[in-house]
């Protein structure tokens, strides 16, 4: 062959009035232009929406409350240190972390399967499947969250059922109780992190399945060596998104609690609301934010620890 | 009874995944020979990997038997039937290093841990790969994890090796070499072998024996050499090399030389005649008879008493070799030859083709 290939033909034409790089540098340019003014409604809209107001809250967190609304502009720690050498608040903090912690880690282990089978069917429902998995989202949390309160009070069906097969003699205190709250939360979020999982089951292939079982690995062996380590990014993901949804949710510990559950999101409610002290809302809800913090930046270690095997 | 050299066989086997649908496998019986390689050849949704994978145990055969050693497998799970295989995409298990994977099978035969490390290292060393032990699977190139797979199925010493497509992933260059050396390594360690292809350049290099399927069928089981020297059916003649196919009514059979072929004569109408080899016994039937490109001889019209006389369609001269379409009534012949310097013949000259009877076969499939 001693054909130029076409698309080399222009670069080698002695007519071409420009270098070669000009008319690349210039498309580049109007590349990166374009990204950035596609990129411009968001992140006006992030920063009007988010950035803004955190800071005014955090800054918020500085002031002085005398109660009743009165803020008092000042710059001190004492609002943040207030609750943090208060017994009551590590009280709350820790409702609020443990409720988190447990309504995650229950949550994944009822998602999990579901995800597991979601991810691996070859069906043809399987879209239906998914679809019918997330539905629950279609419903607010308010609406699921008064359907529990129906179901889980003392007097609700759950009881009245596990009282007449005789399993009980007293209705369950599940009603106005953490662990009601959590029940709650757990089939509330679980869409979540069904979805968060599929998503994170990338690395899973039946094949590696198959290959293992060759090698003579039983299904347990299977399960526990290569299934279950490989879906562990997904599992820590669904889990950073349940946590984060719970800690920050008012309205299920809210209502389900009943006033007797209270953690950091329903405290804030009430010092915003009831007792008009903003800067010990804003302190509170600062500590809220560094607990989110934390549990990111574990979970930043973990998937760095994960990806770097 | 089963002959004492042979490692598997399969009887029956079927694999049908509705009643409305032509089995995907059907009614399949086959041999394998201790320490052969035998390649499982044919066009894509011929059943090939489907039989693999029924043989790994992957996969429920709708009926039939798989036996290794006389013993009957069929319902064994996979766990527990001692194969090895190698998957396409290599499957090496991404959260394990090198010498991990390698040792995975040991580790589920629960070997002791010296014995688990000397077997993995002599494994790594048989594919050159020792120096990599500890490296992560992520950072191997294609030709390296193909052969980290085929390291993690042969240290377990499995009854079978099972490979499914194994080169198909590497480019051009690096499949020629794998396969020279998957061959070299499944002769030294005498692993009796099923091998999915497509690639039938690379069964008949590789493979002692080939079953080449078609429609869940084994159209002819043989030796590479049987295989492209005598092809039972039309299918076969195609898929393996190239072909000169044409329906010929066969004419007397004379004498039937050592090889056991009969020599018939065949005439095709005011055209010329020529003779051709075969089975004995096709007198006066109608069927195709192959020759191959390379073995067809062109010459101007009138050179010689016996052979067909046609006209050159089109001709095309690559300085090494030059290779025409003849036209001889309804049918159009390729033939290739090196070049010998002669004068080269144009399109639209008179010229007769032949072959020595020997290179002419009369395939025994009948026609419809």
């Amino acid at each position: 062959m001693t054909a130029v290939k076409s698309d080399d033909a222009p670069r080698l034409a002695p007519s071409q009035p420009a270098g070669p790089g000009t008319h690349e540098k210039r498309t580049a340019r109007r590349g990166k232009l374009a990204a950035g003014g596609l990129l411009t409604p968001a992140l006006l809209g992030l920063l009007l929406g988010f950035v803004l107001p955190v800071l005014w809250m955090i800054r918020m967190a500085f002031n002085e409350g005398a109660g009743s609304g009165v803020v008092i502009e000042t710059f001190t720690l004492q609002t943040i240190l207030d609750p943090l050498t208060d017994s009551y608040y590590w009280g709350i903090i820790w409702n609020t972390f443990s409720m988190g912690f447990t309504s995650a880690l229950l949550c994944i282990i009822v998602s999990y399967p579901l995800a597991l089978f979601l991810t691996r069917t070859v069906s043809r429902w399987k879209g239906i499947l998914i679809a019918i998995a997330l539905a629950p989202l279609l419903s607010s949390d308010v609406v699921r969250t008064y359907g529990w309160m129906v179901i889980l009070s003392p007097d609700g069906i759950l009881n009245s059922a596990l009282l007449s097969i005789g399993i009980i003699s007293t209705p369950l205190q599940l009603a106005n109780s953490m662990p009601g709250v959590i029940i709650g939360l757990v089939q509330i979020f679980m869409p979540y992190a069904i979805l968060a999982m599929i998503s994170g089951f990338g690395r899973l292939n039946t094949q590696l399945e198959e290959a293992a079982s060759s090698l003579g690995a039983n299904r347990m062996t299977t399960f526990l060596r290569i299934t279950f380590p490989l879906s562990l990014p997904g599992i820590f993901t669904a889990f950073l998104l349940i946590f984060v949804l719970s800690i920050s949710t008012f309205v299920t510990p809210r209502l389900l609690g009943g006033g007797r559950v209270q953690v950091l999101a329903t405290a804030i409610y009430d010092q915003t609301t009831e007792l008009l002290n903003w800067p010990f809302a804003a302190a509170l809800a600062v500590i809220l934010l560094m607990l989110f913090g934390t549990v990111v930046a574990f979970y930043q270690a973990l998937t760095k620890k994960l990806e770097g095997e | 009874m089963n002959t004492p050299r042979t490692k598997l066989s399969l009887a029956g086997l079927t694999k049908s995944y509705g009643s409305n649908l032509p089995p995907a496998v059907d009614n399949l019986d086959m041999e394998v020979e201790d320490g052969h390689l035998v390649a499982l050849l044919g066009p894509s949704g011929c059943g090939k990997t489907t039989t693999l994978r029924m043989v790994a145990g992957l996969l429920d055969p709708t009926s039939g038997r798989i036996m290794v050693e006389g013993q009957n497998i069929t319902n064994t799970p996979v766990h527990k039937r001692q194969m090895g295989m190698v998957f396409q995409s290599y499957a090496l298990f991404p959260h394990m290093n090198v010498q991990e994977n390698v040792a995975f099978g040991l580790q589920m035969r629960k070997r002791p841990k010296q014995e688990q490390q000397e077997r993995v290292m002599k494994a790594l060393e048989m594919v050159q790969l020792d120096h990599l032990a500890k490296r992560s699977t992520k950072a191997l190139s294609g030709g390296q994890q193909q052969r980290i797979a085929l390291a993690r199925a042969l240290v377990v010493e499995p009854t079978v090796l099972l490979l499914d497509e194994p080169l198909s992933n590497l480019d051009a260059k690096l499949r020629e070499t794998m396969r020279t050396e998957i061959r070299q390594i499944q002769q030294r360690t005498r692993a009796t072998t099923l091998f999915v292809t497509h690639d039938q350049d690379e069964a008949l290099d590789m493979a002692d024996r080939i079953a080449l399927m078609n429609g869940g069928l084994i159209e002819q089981f043989g030796s590479p050499h049987e295989i492209y020297e005598r092809p039972r059916t039309r299918f076969v003649a195609n898929f393996i090399g190239r072909a000169n196919l044409f329906e010929a009514a066969i004419g007397s059979e004379s004498s039937t030389g050592p090889d056991g072929l009969a020599r018939y004569e065949i005439s095709v109408g005011d055209h010329g005649s020529f003779h051709a080899v075969g089975e004995p016994g096709m007198a006066g039937s109608v069927r195709n008879v192959l020759v191959r490109p390379h073995r067809l001889r062109v010459g101007s019209a009138g050179t010689g008493a016996e052979g067909l006389r046609g006209r050159i369609e089109s001709n095309s001269y690559t300085g090494d070799s030059v290779s025409y379409h003849v036209r001889v009534g309804s049918e159009l012949f390729t033939a290739e030859r090196l070049t010998d310097g002669d004068t080269l013949l144009s399109v639209g000259d008179h010229a007769t083709i032949s072959w020595r009877a020997e290179d002419a076969l009369v395939l025994p499939e009948e026609l419809q």
